[in-house]
């Protein structure tokens, strides 16, 4: 695929979603640990931020905050420049594990977000065959979850959340449990999905290439701590050749910088 | 994922099932009958082989019992059968619902869930005699034991289910919209209904015993009336026979709840 650049459509100067200041402590034993501190991130509306950080880290921990499923130790998550009071729909999510109902037909767990309102099947039905055919999961809409592929369930997870047109779409980790050639076609996928609904996205990862052809916008989280510890605008070279040399020397540049990280946090260890 | 290969597969592996089972009980057959030749063999008058008691249901019309008392055959195995899916239908409903409830707070969890634990070891056949008492001897007496006798296990196991429900469907759920009472309606209780299911179907067998024990003990029809009846006219024919329907219906509708279960509760959460 050639390179293709995207703009942004910035309406107004607020960023669709925000955190100050974010900071989340868990108790482990009687001794406070901190899985995320002190982290600053504007999305803007239309953005595809990506973050990228070690398995283990706090990168999940902030996910789960930016989407209100937690709550912050200290700091807060703006949305739309109102404090977050919680989940809400228009936040949407995909896990990484399989989250679809096993009762339910592709075409039910598609449109579950709008049964799950209380709306009648025949208020709905034009909404899911859309989107089915977006996905083109339409052959497969009478199978069960348990009939699908691990790459196929991750197409209709996030078929599920896009169906009900949320403002943003948070990922977490969702193509870490496929091999590698399934994950690069969800790659190309969820490229085309960001591009064809212009749903503003952050995706969490742990791979590196993941991170950079994907994102807009690159955020490397370090260990323990978590906390940003590089960002990278890459909107404008927008990479979609993996073998690009200037893809490949950022990517030994992020690597670089995550290795760094662990080694420093490593030096600390006998400290301990 | 499902490929055309399994289907033969299935069906092949299901008609050698059923071969074995009828090869098994055509072998038992054969050897009773070999036992029971000899009419001076004493398991000849304490267990008369088939081909003794089974044309006692020919002469007698299918009608069991003298006079005003008899019953067809196909009354007792009806009215015993819509006794148990009576009983069995309404315990699995409400124990569904007062699951749900239970499960609304911790509180009600750890009030409610003692008391479910003492009642749920008593044996349904414990609450004939105040039953009896209660509503007499009549088809509620029946219904209500078999009620006692699978309600309260279901109960706890619909609360056990509840909890074992991944957080990340309930997630989900809410971060699509869904308020509190479709999720209830919409992810708690079709993820709970099979594993349910499969322990009221589990619980049957205790459900049946109960009500033929009550039947035998304080009611007047239905399929333990029959082998009580053999009892009082000291006829062993008449015993076997009622046993032996016993025996075929309580499995016939034992493979009918596991089609309904396949069919209607396949899934695991």
């Amino acid at each position: 695929m050639e390179a293709q650049s995207h703009t942004a459509p910035h309406f107004s100067t607020t960023p669709l979603l925000s955190c100050q200041h974010l900071t989340k402590q868990f108790l482990e034993g009687k001794q406070v640990s901190t899985i995320l501190a002190d982290v600053d991130l504007d999305v803007a509306q239309g953005d595809f931020v990506t973050i990228l950080g070690q398995s283990g880290g706090g990168k999940s921990t902030l996910l789960k905050l930016l989407g209100g499923f937690i709550t912050p130790s200290a700091g807060q998550v703006l949305f739309h420049g109102v404090p977050l009071k919680g989940i809400t729909p228009k936040i949407g999510m995909v896990f990484q594990e399989n989250t679809l109902y096993p009762w339910l037909t592709v075409e039910q767990n598609i449109g579950f977000g709008f049964k799950v309102r209380g709306k009648k099947p025949a208020q709905y039905k034009k909404q899911v065959q859309d989107v089915l055919q977006q996905v083109s999961l339409t052959p497969a809409r009478k199978r069960y979850p348990h009939q699908l592929s691990g790459g196929m369930k991750q197409r209709v997870s996030i078929a599920r959340s896009i169906a009900v047109q949320p403002d943003v779409l948070l990922l977490d980790e969702p193509f870490s449990a496929l091999d590698i050639q399934l994950r690069r076609r969800l790659q190309t996928f969820l490229s085309s999905i960001w591009e064809d609904t212009a749903t503003t996205m952050v995706l969490v990862t742990h791979n590196v290439e993941e991170a950079i052809l994907l994102g807009q916008k690159l955020i490397v989280i370090g260990d323990r701590p978590g906390r940003i510890i590089e960002t990278v605008d890459i909107a404008e070279a927008r990479f979609r050749d993996r073998y690009d040399p200037q893809f490949l020397d950022l990517q030994r540049h992020l690597e670089g910088v995550i290795e760094a990280d662990v080694t420093f946090q490593g030096t600390l260890l006998p400290v301990e | 994922m499902d490929n055309g290969l399994s289907g033969p597969m299935v069906w092949q592996r299901s008609l050698l099932s059923v071969a074995c089972g009828l090869l098994s009980c055509t072998v038992l057959v054969v050897v009773w009958e070999i036992f029971g030749r000899n009419p001076e063999n004493s398991v000849t008058q304490v267990l008369p082989p088939p081909s003794q008691f089974l044309p006692v249901l020919l002469e007698s019309d299918f009608k069991i019992g003298l006079g005003s008392q008899s019953a067809s055959i196909y009354q007792s195995v009806v009215v015993t059968l819509v006794r148990v899916s009576l009983g069995m239908a309404i315990a699995f409903v409400g124990s569904i619902i007062c699951g749900l409830l239970i499960s609304l707070s911790k509180w009600s969890e750890l009030f409610i869930l003692p008391i479910l634990g003492l009642i749920a070891p008593i044996a349904p056949i414990a609450w004939v005699p105040l039953a009896l008492v209660v509503f007499g001897v009549s088809n509620l007496t029946a219904v209500f034991i078999v009620f006692m006798g699978v309600f309260f296990t279901l109960t706890i196991a619909t609360v056990a289910e509840i909890k074992r429900i991944p957080e990340n469907l309930l997630m989900t759920a809410e971060n699509l919209g869904g308020g509190s009472f479709n999720r209830w309606r919409w992810v708690i209780v079709p993820a709970v209904l099979p594993g349910v299911f499969t322990l009221l179907r589990l619980n049957f067998i205790a459900a049946w015993m109960a009500v033929l024990a009550a039947e035998m003990t304080g009611l007047r029809d239905g399929l333990g009336t029959v082998v009580m009846t053999g009892r009082n006219l000291f006829n062993s024919n008449l015993i076997l026979l009622g046993i032996c329907i016993i025996g075929i219906t309580g499995f016939a509708v034992d493979r009918l709840l596991l089609l309904i279960q396949r069919k209607c509760f396949w899934w695991q959460v």
